[in-house]
């Protein structure tokens, strides 16, 4: 495979390396995040999710008091192993494209590459299976008989009296700014 | 090169001059700039339009209204003049829970009255600062502060020993240094048996002395002044140059002791009384008092220097200091003027011995040597407001009208009716260093007629007027409950009040979660560390029952209950029936009743406070095991 054999010109090892900030600086803003509006609550209730804690955990009591009406399990920081697992990962990743703008060998490069299109599809995937595990498994027995549901990860629905709206946030478009960065090094300069 | 800078200054500046021009032309509107001269709030604006304040919108002034014999205060919003809210002080207010709750019923000791007659919101540098407002009671001789973050009496002082009746409290000093209770009966100290024959020897008159703690929270009684047996009646503090010391109207110096209304109304002067607390404050702290009932009394004749009289219009009612701190003004309430007195002149009659004479030991001022003006006002001239233009406004009880005088030249200026009698006015940041000068509420004593009839008794009115322009106007007349007797009007974004208490787990007697209430057993006594939450109550996280008690007859039981909402305007309230226990329990607060369960059987419990839709669901069980 040429790609694997390859090496960087000047450009593409600094592309690499603001890749590699990105990815650190990503660690501090929020990657993804939820608002849910109602009349009671016009000034929105607010979930932000960063890769290494959950913010307005005032906002977090209220959704879970809320959200025990159709019989929805608590939300807890403490429950997502991943906040401790990711910024470990991305400090890897980050390593790991260093790598490649020191030696300018693109097969590191590659590797970056390869597993961070894997992490992505898990991380895609994470995201999911908590929002299907909170939607689908509603308490039968709770007040209000809901019917279980998946809210989707980018966009909007409607739950009893709110309107909820989701997506990323500021840190998931620096990493996937930082991802497209390694692709355009590793598209348009190597050598 | 003086050519050359000639060559782009001139037309730069000529352009922008040209510009200017047509910008004041086109876009500014001389008609909205001449009213705004002539009245800040529009003076084309009709009545209705000036307190029209649409649903959503908020109002621009909190109005703190003593509410005299109710024991409480009324809130209202100005200009719309809407009633907010109740906060219960001397009296139980069991929408509140007030009264039945530990605290407020250890505050509130034995008593289930009061007599709420002024309020003062604290001050800093002698500018209202909105953080805490006090109170008096007249009828038990207690002080109250009110916390302004959440609207709630926290602190209760009393009853004051010494006291009888602190009808002129409470006002405070520029930096809220005291409250000031002077009284308004002379009995014997400490209620001791003494005839009224002996009024003149064994009766007195007292002005307590109370500081706050901001940061606890608490108030105590600093010192005493033993006074004559006379009645004192209001008072005001000097501000700016005047800053250090007080003064205080006082009827009844004919030391009449039965049939009052006669009685006291010969003597053709009264007096105001002069007195220098910070003085007052050096030589107590030196060691100049005796201790009576456990206060410390300071004596002005055996201490002279500190206290002074000065001669006023027959039976006077209100005394009050001018926003810049040179004058005090006066009136007696038989006679038709208001006199204005000047602080200078005061101090100097003072340090030149400029006395008339004597009265029961204290030097009386002579009355020429202190007078600035006096103003033909009306009839019944009672208290006085200002503006910060230096002009000065004064209720007139029998002409019920509303004078307003220039302070400097004496001139009246305009005069305007209410309906019937008015007692207190208050003014926008009235009794501050800077008036807003925009509004004024007169506080109606007597409101026949006013408002549909709801039988004999009629109810009492809050008349807002607007004094931004030359000449009054009469805006909004608003019903109370009896009797909204003193106001203050505070800026409302000095207000700064929280809307969730904070989540503090270290709070003693706190349960912050579901799985952490628990009931815990002493003998015969049951603590019961409860959680409500939206829509329901847990005692006992680990029992089958979870919103259920059982306890023995004769148990002596506690319910500590924390609102684990924390979340705006979601309030709890718990209620058992029968058994005539009630408390309310904020967002994030943590509040407990106590009662022995003496009567056996089942009572539900259940939230008084609408909390969500399954509020009718909250509810509980108490079950009293029989002996």
């Amino acid at each position: 495979m040429r790609i694997w054999k390859s090496s960087l010109y000047p450009i593409g090892k600094i592309l690499f390396a603001v890749a590699a900030a990105l990815l650190i600086i990503s660690i501090f803003f929020p990657w993804w995040g939820m608002t849910l509006v109602a009349p009671q609550y016009p000034e929105g209730l607010h979930l932000v999710v960063y890769p290494t804690k959950l913010e307005n955990m005032n906002d977090l009591d209220i959704l879970n008091t809320l959200n025990h009406y159709i019989g929805m399990k608590e939300v807890n920081g403490k429950d997502f192993a991943e906040l401790k697992i990711i910024p470990i990962v991305l400090i890897a990743f980050a390593i790991l494209s260093l790598l490649v703008t020191f030696t300018g060998k693109m097969k590191y490069g590659v590797i970056v590459l390869g597993l961070l299109c894997i992490a992505g599809v898990l991380g895609l995937y994470d995201i999911y299976h908590w929002l299907s595990d909170f939607g689908m498994h509603l308490d039968p027995k709770a007040p209000i008989d809901y019917k279980p549901f998946i809210p989707p990860m980018v966009g909007e629905n409607q739950i009893a009296n709110f309107h909820t709206t989701m997506g990323f946030k500021l840190g998931a478009y620096l990493l996937g700014l930082s991802f497209m960065l390694m692709v355009i090094a590793a598209w348009r300069f190597r050598k | 090169m003086n050519g050359v800078k000639k060559g782009w200054f001139t037309p730069l500046i000529s352009g922008l001059l040209v510009g200017v021009l047509i910008a004041v032309v086109f876009f500014v509107n001389f008609k909205q700039l001449n009213s705004a001269n002539n009245s800040k709030l529009g003076a084309n604006e009709s009545a209705a339009e000036k307190t029209y304040v649409p649903p959503g919108k908020l109002d621009t002034y909190y109005l703190f209204a003593s509410g005299g014999h109710s024991g409480n205060v009324f809130v209202y919003g100005v200009p719309s003049m809407r009633r907010i809210r109740t906060i219960p002080v001397f009296t139980p207010e069991s929408a509140a829970g007030y009264g039945w709750t530990t605290e407020s019923k250890k505050m509130l000791g034995k008593f289930t009255w009061g007599d709420l007659h002024h309020v003062a919101i604290s001050e800093t540098k002698g500018e209202y600062d909105g953080r805490t407002l006090f109170a008096t009671d007249i009828q038990n001789n207690r002080a109250a502060a009110i916390d302004l973050k959440t609207f709630k009496t926290v602190d209760i002082l009393g009853p004051i020993a010494n006291l009888n009746g602190p009808h002129c409290a409470a006002f405070v000093t520029p930096n809220s240094e005291y409250i000031f209770l002077p009284t308004r009966f002379s009995a014997p100290i400490g209620h001791e048996y003494a005839d009224v024959s002996q009024f003149k020897e064994k009766y007195k008159g007292v002005m307590g002395a109370v500081q706050y703690d901001f940061n606890k929270k608490k108030l105590h009684l600093a010192w005493e002044v033993m006074l004559p047996p006379w009645s004192y009646d209001l008072s005001d503090a000097g501000k700016k140059s005047s800053d250090g010391w007080g003064v205080m109207s006082t009827y009844n110096t004919e030391e009449a002791n039965t049939t009052l209304e006669v009685g006291a109304s010969q003597n053709d002067r009264d007096y105001l009384v002069i007195f220098n607390w910070k003085g007052i404050e050096k030589e107590v702290a030196k060691g100049s008092y005796s201790v009576i009932n456990g206060a410390k009394m300071f004596d002005p004749v055996k201490t002279p220097g500190y206290v002074f009289l000065v001669p006023v219009a027959k039976s006077p009612h209100g005394v009050d200091v001018t926003p810049d701190g040179k004058y005090y003004i006066s009136s007696g309430k038989l006679s038709p003027t208001a006199t204005i007195y000047d602080w200078e002149k005061t101090f100097k009659a003072i340090k030149n011995k400029d006395f008339q004479g004597e009265a029961k030991g204290l030097p009386v001022i002579k009355y020429e040597s202190v007078r600035h003006k006096e103003v033909e006002v009306g009839l019944g001239p009672l208290h006085t407001q200002f503006d910060g233009r230096g002009n000065a406004y004064t209720t007139l009880f029998i002409d019920s009208a509303i004078t307003k005088f220039n302070i400097k030249t004496g001139k009246v200026i305009d005069k305007i009716p209410v309906q019937y009698s008015p007692g207190h006015a208050a003014a926008a940041e009235g009794d501050s260093v800077s008036p807003d000068g925009n509004y004024l509420v007169a506080l109606n004593k007597l409101s026949k007629d006013s408002y549909l009839s709801v039988g004999p008794s009629h109810p009492e009115s809050l008349q807002l007027i607007d004094i931004s322009g030359e000449k009054m106007k009469m805006l909004y007349s608003a019903p109370a409950d009896p009797e909204p007797h003193y106001a203050q009007m505070v800026k409302a974004d000095k207000i700064k009040t929280i809307e969730v208490y904070p989540k503090d787990t270290k709070r003693p007697n706190s349960v912050w979660k579901e799985k952490d209430a628990h009931i815990v057993r002493h003998g015969n006594k049951v603590d019961v560390y409860g959680i409500a939450v939206r829509s329901h109550f847990v005692f006992d996280a680990k029992s089958k029952t979870p919103d259920v008690v059982h306890v023995n007859q004769g148990d002596k039981v506690t319910f500590y209950i924390t609102n684990i909402d924390l979340d705006e305007d979601i309030t709890h309230g718990l209620g058992i029936t029968s058994y005539n226990e009630n408390m309310e329990i904020q967002p994030g607060e943590t509040n407990s009743f106590e009662f022995t369960a003496d009567q056996s059987g089942v009572f539900p419990l259940a939230c008084t406070n609408f909390c969500s839709a399954l509020h009718q669901e909250m509810t509980g069980y108490l079950l009293v095991k029989p002996k």
